[in-house]
């Protein structure tokens, strides 16, 4: 699968996202980092880092580090040290079943045929032999679970990724990602019905539920990261945008997604030969 | 006793057809089979000296700077991390933050093998290698899950360069996310909030890893 990014036409997208961004973000203009001219280096940095609102997004992701230490971990670690772990597996299978339609949806939509074929199987047979989604029966069938959202399915199309966000409570993201959230939160047929017949409760509940679920889970890495980064806000971004090519790309290397490693002037040190054209076979050189 | 003869070169056509049908790409595959061996030997290596044993702190990290330096190109993979950056230090600069950085991974990783101190693991049962490609002109990739109890498993993907006879892992991804690459967009945010001067790098690398040692 193709990663976007030269796709014609699509760079119109880019105006009005960032028109809303501005509307929305304007008031902390001063967060706002300007692209340096004429610094190689810094210019190159800015590139990679994909962040112009570094200053907004930092002051947020400070607001949700509080929110995190004080509230969500604490929770996540009373939820996992309450629950065993078979009803939280549970409780974990249930949200994944209750998204197939939105799953299957986000498939056909990426025109990945196949991937909509393992998404309605799983929805049919975990719903049924698996007692609602309680259980994932089609996992242990060679129809492994597999992440898809609306975010990705943009990407398939070629929507720019934007600028990198972090949101209030929610975390990492960025422009495309963000669209995302907010179309599926109006689109999922679960939570459509729920609000049609006044069960506000349930898309509450949900919400509560797939976050402790995946805050508990990352207990360890989290704590891990917050304590072996020299900038955590860094490394996190950097995280984000790189599990997102990866699961964009459904877990194949992608050609454009794969970093370059370049072997450097001043390596190898011992002065090997470089492995050249190891099959003997002369490069042919047609014109 | 015809029958005989018949049978050997039956079985000689077979084993020479088999060679004769492989691709071109041979020596290749052979390279990416034997970084995927170099991989599970690795490990191996790793759990016998690091988490079999229940070991100290100090002597946990003199033994993982070991088999750091005997699996990892590190000199590279410093020099990776610090991308562009590179070029703008002084030899001086250079060589303080790569002895920094050696020690800020030891430091790191011997952490985290330590949580698995005195386990009686074996290689098999946690490092699964899946699979193994040949990339580019040197590299091969190792794709492998570490398992773990009470937990989906870890896909983490090695990529190992040959120069010469020697094999060095130069990058670790897990779950699609470079070591390395994280590493280096870290670097590099210290080192722009630091107004783009190396010191602040090493700066920050000084207090957390200290200068002793």
């Amino acid at each position: 699968m193709n990663f976007p990014g030269n796709l014609p036409g699509f760079s119109r997208f880019r105006g009005p996202v960032a028109a809303v961004a501005l509307l929305a973000f304007g008031g902390s203009l001063s967060g706002c980092v300007m692209p340096p001219s004429d610094d190689p280096v810094a210019l190159a940095a800015y590139k990679e880092a994909n962040d112009p609102l570094e200053g907004f997004n930092r002051a947020i992701f400070g607001f949700n580090e509080g929110t995190d230490i004080l509230l969500f971990r604490p929770a996540a670690e009373i939820y996992r040290g309450v629950v065993p772990n078979p009803i939280r597996n549970g409780i974990r299978n249930f949200l994944r079943n209750l998204r197939s339609p939105l799953t299957i949806a986000n498939e056909l939509l990426q025109a990945d045929w196949d991937g909509a074929e393992v998404a309605t199987k799983r929805f049919l047979i975990n719903t049924t032999v698996g007692i609602g989604g309680v259980l994932d029966v089609a996992a242990d069938h060679d129809l492994p679970y597999k992440a898809e959202d609306f975010g990705q399915t943009l990407a398939v199309w070629g929507v720019p990724e934007g600028p990198y966000l972090v949101l209030p409570l929610l975390g990492p993201s960025n422009f495309r990602d963000t669209t995302g959230i907010a179309a599926e939160a109006f689109g999922d047929p679960v939570n459509l019905w729920a609000a049609n017949t006044d069960r506000d409760a349930i898309p509450i509940g949900r919400a509560v539920a797939g976050a402790l679920d995946a805050r508990a889970s990352l207990i360890e890495p989290i704590d891990d990261m917050r304590r072996n980064s020299l900038d955590y806000y860094a490394s996190l971004r950097s995280l984000y945008r790189q599990n997102r090519i990866s699961e964009i790309n459904d877990g194949q290397a992608g050609t454009s997604a794969s970093p370059e490693f370049p072997e450097f002037p001043e390596f190898p040190e011992d002065d090997a030969p470089p492995v050249e054209n190891p099959g003997g076979v002369s490069k042919s050189s047609t014109p | 006793m015809i029958r005989r003869r018949f049978l050997i070169a039956c079985a000689a056509l077979l084993a020479f057809a088999g060679t004769a049908a492989l691709p071109s790409a041979g020596h290749a595959d052979a390279r990416s089979e034997a970084a995927a061996k170099f991989i599970q030997d690795l490990g191996a290596r790793a759990i016998d000296v690091l988490v079999k044993p229940s070991l100290g702190r100090e002597e946990s990290m003199k033994r993982f700077r070991v088999l750091l330096n005997e699996g990892f190109d590190v000199p590279y993979i410093s020099r990776f991390v610090l991308g562009a950056n590179w070029r703008t230090a002084t030899p001086q600069q250079q060589q303080e933050y790569g002895t920094l950085f050696e020690r800020l991974i030891v430091q790191v990783y011997a952490d985290r093998f330590s949580q698995y101190s005195g386990q009686n693991l074996d290689v098999n049962e946690t490092l699964k290698i899946t699979g193994h490609r040949p990339e580019g002109d040197s590299d091969a990739i190792v794709n492998s899950q570490i398992i773990r109890p009470d937990a989906p498993p870890v896909a983490v993907d090695w990529r190992v360069r040959q120069r010469g006879d020697t094999m060095k892992v130069i990058d670790v991804a897990v779950e699609g996310v470079s070591m390395s690459v994280t590493q280096r967009s870290e670097f590099s945010s210290v080192i722009q909030r630091g107004g783009g001067q190396i010191e602040s790098l090493l700066q920050t690398l000084r207090q957390r890893v200290g200068t002793a040692g």
